[in-house]
């Protein structure tokens, strides 16, 4: 493999292992927008993937493994928002109970599909994978290492940037988006001036949440739809989000850059090797750097991050005041 | 719509109480059973397995009691810790990372001091786990006391970068790494010398480890230290209101600082314990157990006596499920963690049933 060939293939799947994050921080920056600290990503995300793979596959369409990967996870999100919204529930606990039971939930189903001999195979549904094919942008796909590494991915991953792009314009330049951001800044002043705090919470957790779960269906297909007993499709990435959000400043359009970063890393934990094999002078420190070490840097990131702000007192300028609050109109 | 309103009640009978949740347990056990059927289980002898842990027809039903403290010891102690800093409202999501840190660090102990006598290893294993995660717990109070650090997401963070540094201690084969077996080629975490192995009384066939003994004495010591010291009066007013607290003349910082560590130093103790009954570590040796003990501290209300019951509801539901699996081949231990959440759920419905009413707006508020 030439150089550049490498490196085009590094970049490639940086952009592969980057989506599903930019997919969850972008439903978790939604959520927290709303002033809610949701904990629940990962079984969200869940649910969303083994719930839209499974029917998408006995449907044999692609549209409908989105739809329905999409209202799972907004279903999921929906009870996020009544237990913290409607029952005034602790968000901590309730996003770590989601979480539990959302990956219980997705070995129950994966489990019990497969020991009934039912689980479905991707190769199988032939929508399915041609839905989830790499295409191939005209004129741009042919621009020398850009054009591979950054244009001929499948339509999720030119989804999820625009996705991102909407959401960013939908918090910043529109009503609503400005109604939201008051929520999370002080729902009791929004609500004094007849924003209805409710109903926003549960339009754009649920939203949030449904988007989360496109992230978990994109994980399940780019592992091809197999089950396996001990590993969870989503295998920490609901976390990183987590992370991501505030290295983000809970900013979408910044998340597409920050997604890139924390990809970055979890791409070098597979190409640390054939990098530094490539690069024997320049890049052969890499081998001595473990690859847990590329695992824990989102963390670590992120943990600085989270120090360093609030040491410097500027808190982070994006962070929604009251987040994690929840909002008791009786106390008002 | 607009002219209902909730209204928070406080004439709540305790037997009222037993009734709400024990209605809501029920309906989570109907979920369950639904849950099963579709996956053509009968979920009577199901849970009648689960409940049974697997004493009934078994040989060794001895083995079964050793198996399910193994999972109530440290989930005991783990929750009880978390519900000390959950008392000042001081989110340590930590359990995991905790709990990691304290299992290594009594590793290294293990290892290292195996050439003393045994009681004294265990010892220093649980003390120095002890120190260990206890320095990390007063790391993220600091933040938050000086600057305001979200101490739930540090906490969170930390549980990842802890994980991390066990599994690359798990998968890295070099001359330094004391932890894994030298006679293995693949990377495999070795046992401990034979000094570092928790013991225990035997009564009859079963043999009571130390650690539960020690997980029992340390929750009625928490029992009466919050109920009846300064410190644990402390916690409760700073846990009510800060403001109240430095009115009060308090030290409000130093209270936090001085509760998270102790919170995230039993978690670490609680971690050597499994280190110890285990007689290695390993990567999943949480076992959850972090995540596990915030349900069980939230579904206790906090409450000592609660959390010890609560506790060995979710040991026997956790072990049981494990015990069923060998019978059903489609359901495996998850199924526990699915019946966990729904019952945080449920026992969540039943306490916003109790704690709110719905009332009818008066018309002159609606002005």
């Amino acid at each position: 493999m030439s150089d550049l060939e490498l490196i085009t293939l590094f970049v490639f799947n940086i952009v592969v292992y980057s989506v599903p994050l930019l997919y969850a921080t972008c439903g978790e920056i939604l959520t927290e927008k709303a002033g809610s600290l949701n904990l629940g990503v990962e079984g969200t995300m869940a649910v969303g993937a083994i719930v839209g793979y499974v029917a998408g596959c006995r449907s044999n369409s692609f549209l409908v493994a989105l739809l329905v990967s999409f209202l799972a996870a907004a279903l999921v999100g929906g009870i996020f928002a009544f237990f913290t919204v409607t029952l005034q529930a602790n968000q901590n606990v309730t996003g770590l109970t989601i979480t539990t039971l959302g990956v219980a939930l997705y070995f129950f189903i994966g489990k019990g599909l497969s020991g009934m001999g039912k689980w479905p195979v991707l190769s199988s549904s032939g929508k399915m994978v041609k839905g989830f094919k790499d295409l191939k942008i005209p004129g741009l796909s042919s621009i020398k290492f850009v054009g591979k590494a950054f244009f001929t991915h499948n339509i999720l991953v030119y989804a999820s940037v625009v996705v991102a792009i909407l959401l960013w314009v939908y918090i910043e330049k529109t009503i609503w988006g400005l109604k939201l951001r008051a929520i999370g800044e002080n729902p009791s002043a929004a609500d004094s001036l007849g924003v209805n705090v409710n109903l926003y919470k549960y339009v754009h957790i649920m939203l949030g949440s449904g988007i989360m779960g496109i992230g978990g269906l994109y994980m399940g297909l780019n592992m091809s739809g197999s089950f396996e007993g001990s590993n969870c499709w989503i295998n920490g990435y609901g976390w990183i989000a987590i992370a991501l959000v505030i290295f983000a400043n809970w900013s979408t359009l910044r998340a597409i850059g920050g997604t890139f970063v924390f990809g970055f890393f979890n791409t070098l934990i597979y190409y640390n090797g054939p990098l530094a094999n490539q690069f024997p002078n320049a890049l052969g420190w890499l081998r001595k750097i473990p690859s847990q070490f590329y695992s824990a840097l989102p963390f670590i990131i992120t943990l600085l991050v989270l120090i360093m702000s609030s040491v410097r007192k500027n808190s982070l300028s994006g962070e929604p005041a009251a987040k994690g609050i929840n909002y008791y109109r009786e106390d008002r | 719509m607009r002219n209902l309103h909730l209204v928070r009640r406080n004439d709540v009978k305790l037997w009222q109480r037993i009734l709400f949740y024990a209605v809501g347990i029920f309906i989570s056990l109907l979920i369950g059973a639904a849950m099963l059927s579709s996956l053509d289980i009968d979920p009577v002898k199901y849970y009648k397995q689960m409940v049974t842990i697997g004493l009934i027809g078994n040989k060794y039903p001895e083995k079964a009691i050793e198996g399910l403290l193994k999972i109530f010891v440290p989930l005991l102690i783990v929750s009880l810790a978390l519900s000390l800093s959950y008392r000042m409202k001081f989110w340590n999501v930590g359990g995991e990372g905790e709990f990691i840190t304290g299992a290594i660090v009594a590793a290294i102990i293990a290892f290292k001091c195996s050439s003393l006598p045994g009681p004294v290893v265990i010892l220093l294993m649980s003390l120095a786990a002890f120190m260990a995660s206890g320095l990390i717990g007063l790391a993220v109070a600091v933040l938050k006391v000086k600057f305001n650090t979200n101490e739930t997401l540090v906490t969170l963070m930390l549980n990842y970068i802890a994980l991390y540094v066990i599994t690359y201690i798990a998968e890295t084969k070099k001359k330094w790494n004391f932890f894994l077996d030298d006679e293995s080629a693949r990377p495999k975490f070795a046992k401990f010398p034979d000094a570092a192995k928790m013991q225990g009384i035997k009564f009859g066939n079963v043999t009571i480890l130390y650690s539960v003994l020690i997980a029992i004495a340390l929750m009625i010591i928490i029992y009466f230290y919050l109920r009846s010291t300064k410190q644990g009066y402390e916690i409760s007013v700073v846990g009510d209101s800060n403001d109240t607290a430095k009115y009060a003349g308090m030290k409000v910082g130093r209270i936090i600082a001085r509760t998270v560590f102790l919170s995230a130093a039993l978690i670490g103790m609680a971690g050597a314990f499994s280190a110890s009954t285990a007689a290695t570590i390993s990567t999943s040796i949480t076992n959850n157990v972090g995540w596990t003990g915030v349900i069980v501290a939230w579904l206790a209300k906090l409450s000592t006596p609660g959390i010890f019951a609560v506790t060995v509801m979710i040991s026997v539901l956790q072990y049981g499920c494990q015990a069923a699996s060998v019978s059903y081949g489609s359901v495996d231990h998850n199924f526990a963690d699915l019946m966990q959440g729904l019952i945080l759920f449920s026992i969540l419905v039943a306490d916003f049933l109790l704690n709110f009413r719905i009332a009818r707006r008066k018309e002159a508020d609606n002005v």
